[in-house]
């Protein structure tokens, strides 16, 4: 797995050069995906030669570059499952911002990608159509929820992909696998056709093999969207300007509670050579205090399964996906049977957490008081970013887990210790490649976060990219 | 170990609109309780002054204009239908609320 296949640049060079059409490397993908999708179980769908048809090719950024979305973003006329039973069937109504984005862009899209179900889980293993495996190793886990987009990137059965990030889900699978996952500022990309899950923490975000890829696909589908009203406004920078720059004399901080009791040592090995990296590169680094890690955790399983009870109330039987309406007579039954059929343990253990939570009597214990513990993390952050460019820190305390490893719940939700705090402020972050750590005779790659201040995606690609020159590929 | 009772949890998946089996409301109990064991610990923190957040990246006030063209586009209503389980002359059917 040294070979990472192709990436925009090497598709593009090929393309310029006449070395293939794109006709011929869409085709090389979707073989190459006949033959490993079986084993890794990335792709929940493949679109047969639904483009390029004969090609009126769009002359854009990522003309002819083949890519996977995560089955939670729509597809106009394409299935849309979210990973659930309850949309096995559903067929996106419209695109979703960022799917037009990337038509309009020239991008090929190969199919549809696994996932947790409704983006729910660290494994990838909540998907009601099974589990998406490691490429490095086929007993264990791809990292969720976004696992088929990372297997699919890792596996090279797609030049990139989209995943969405509410806790960590592109950050996971991007460092399980041994691929790039950047998570925007919240609102840097529209969320107008992704599959809400928790609304104040979602963001779409790209799945890659390189930074610089990373970097262009931000340019792709970052921006304004008047039909999402969460989406800031402003220009759009050229987020691979500050790709090459040189990183001397840039504040890093690296807070002690990421690197403490609970990280895998091999990990910390990994960790403390990254910043050795990067230290030698001219970045300052120092130790620093999130004094509010323990409590995220908490705050975020407060809220996010709160804002589940009340997105995922639209589930019901009666517009759209599985119903029990042909075999129930009253509608209560209608709603009652279809969301225990159709909706999987993990999202019905959230919604019931949600909804306990919200309810009468708990609202000011648990949703009102994680909200404030929200602005007092977000305090935290403002702090540091007051003096450093960037924090910079493990994105998992260990490599991809055994299936099956991670089956009790709450020990699920550990897993997320480092990238929750990311969402609950909003942050960008950027979860690249920093080495492999040797478990039963395999090599399983690891992952370095870089975590920047809102809207300062610039900075942590440039971080990364310095990261992974100076590492090489 | 937070307690939540069976009886709360059966409570709590009315409320949500999802039937449990006995077996999944024993589980349930078990696993909620655990899991709001480790959630209380936010009350160990001092939250007395702070305002809670609202929007993350602060925006306020975003308006729009007070037309969807979707809405009356008959296409997309057709397809909109075709997705629920029961239609009849162009709304979606639903079972009766009350009992014969």
């Amino acid at each position: 797995m040294t070979n990472i296949g192709h990436t925009i640049k090497s598709v593009k060079q090929g393309l310029e050069k006449g070395e293939f059409s794109v006709e011929e490397i869409a085709a090389e993908y979707r073989k190459r995906i006949e033959k490993e999708n079986p084993k890794l179980n990335a792709y929940l769908s493949v679109f047969e030669n639904q483009n390029p048809k004969p090609l009126t090719l769009n002359p854009g950024p990522l003309s002819g570059i083949p890519c996977a979305i995560k089955d939670n973003i729509l597809i106009n006329g394409e299935k849309c499952t979210a990973g659930s039973k309850i949309l096995k069937n559903y067929v996106a109504p419209y695109d979703a911002t960022v799917i037009n984005k990337l038509k309009n862009a020239g991008a090929i899209f190969l199919g549809k990608t696994n996932l947790d179900e409704f983006a729910m889980g660290t494994t990838g293993e909540n998907s009601a159509f099974g589990p998406t495996l490691n490429p490095h190793d086929h007993t264990r886990v791809a990292g969720g929820s976004s696992s088929g987009s990372g297997a699919a990137v890792a596996a090279d059965l797609a030049v990139f992909a989209l995943g969405s990030d509410t806790g960590g889900s592109i950050r996971a699978p991007a460092s399980f696998c041994g691929v790039v996952g950047l998570k925007p500022t919240y609102g840097v990309v529209s969320r107008y056709g992704l599959i809400a899950m928790a609304s104040s923490f979602d963001q779409i975000g790209p799945i890659t093999k390189t930074v610089e890829d990373a970097a262009i696909i931000l340019n792709t589908i970052a921006g304004r969207d008047p039909l999402d009203f969460t989406s800031v406004p402003g220009d759009v920078p050229d987020y691979t300007a500050n790709l090459g720059k040189p990183i001397k004399g840039l504040k890093i901080g690296v807070p002690k509670e990421f690197m403490g009791e609970g990280l895998d040592s091999k990990i910390n090995d990994l960790v403390q050579k990254a910043l050795s990296g990067l230290e030698s590169l001219g970045a300052h680094i120092d130790e620093i205090s999130l004094p509010m890690t323990d409590y995220a955790l908490a705050a975020y399983y407060i809220i996010v399964p709160a804002e589940i009870s009340a997105n995922l109330a639209r589930y019901d039987g009666i517009k759209y996906g599985y119903s029990t309406f042909e075999k129930d007579k009253r509608l209560l039954d209608v709603y009652l049977d279809s969301r225990a059929g159709g909706l999987g343990d993990e999202v019905k253990r959230r919604i019931m957490l949600g909804t306990y939570t919200l309810s009468a009597g708990y609202y000011d214990a648990y949703y009102l008081r994680a909200q404030k513990v929200r602005a007092l993390i977000k305090r935290d952050f403002e702090k540091i970013f007051e003096k450093y460019d960037a924090v910079v820190g493990p994105t998992m305390s260990t490599v991809a887990p055994k299936i099956g490893e991670l089956s009790d719940p709450l020990s699920a939700y550990m897993a997320d210790i480092y990238t929750v705090q990311v969402n609950i402020v909003g942050l960008p972050a950027i979860s690249v490649p920093c080495g492999f750590v040797e478990v039963g005779g395999v090599k399983m790659p690891a992952g370095l976060q870089i975590i920047g201040k809102h809207f300062d995606e610039s900075k942590i690609l440039q971080i990364a990219y310095a990261f992974e020159q100076s590492r090489g590929l | 170990m937070s307690n939540i009772t069976e009886k709360e949890v059966e409570h709590i998946a009315g409320l949500a609109r999802i039937k449990l089996t006995e077996k999944e409301k024993d589980k349930m109990t078990k696993e909620l309780g655990a899991i709001l064991g480790y959630i209380d610990k936010l009350k160990e923190v001092n939250t007395e002054g702070v305002e809670p957040i609202a929007h993350i990246t602060g925006l306020t006030d975003v308006f729009r204009n007070d037309d969807n063209p979707r809405e009356s586009d008959p296409e997309n209503i057709k397809r909109l239908l075709k997705q629920a389980p029961g239609e009849k002359d162009g709304y979606v059917k639903v079972k009766s609320v009350f009992e014969d």
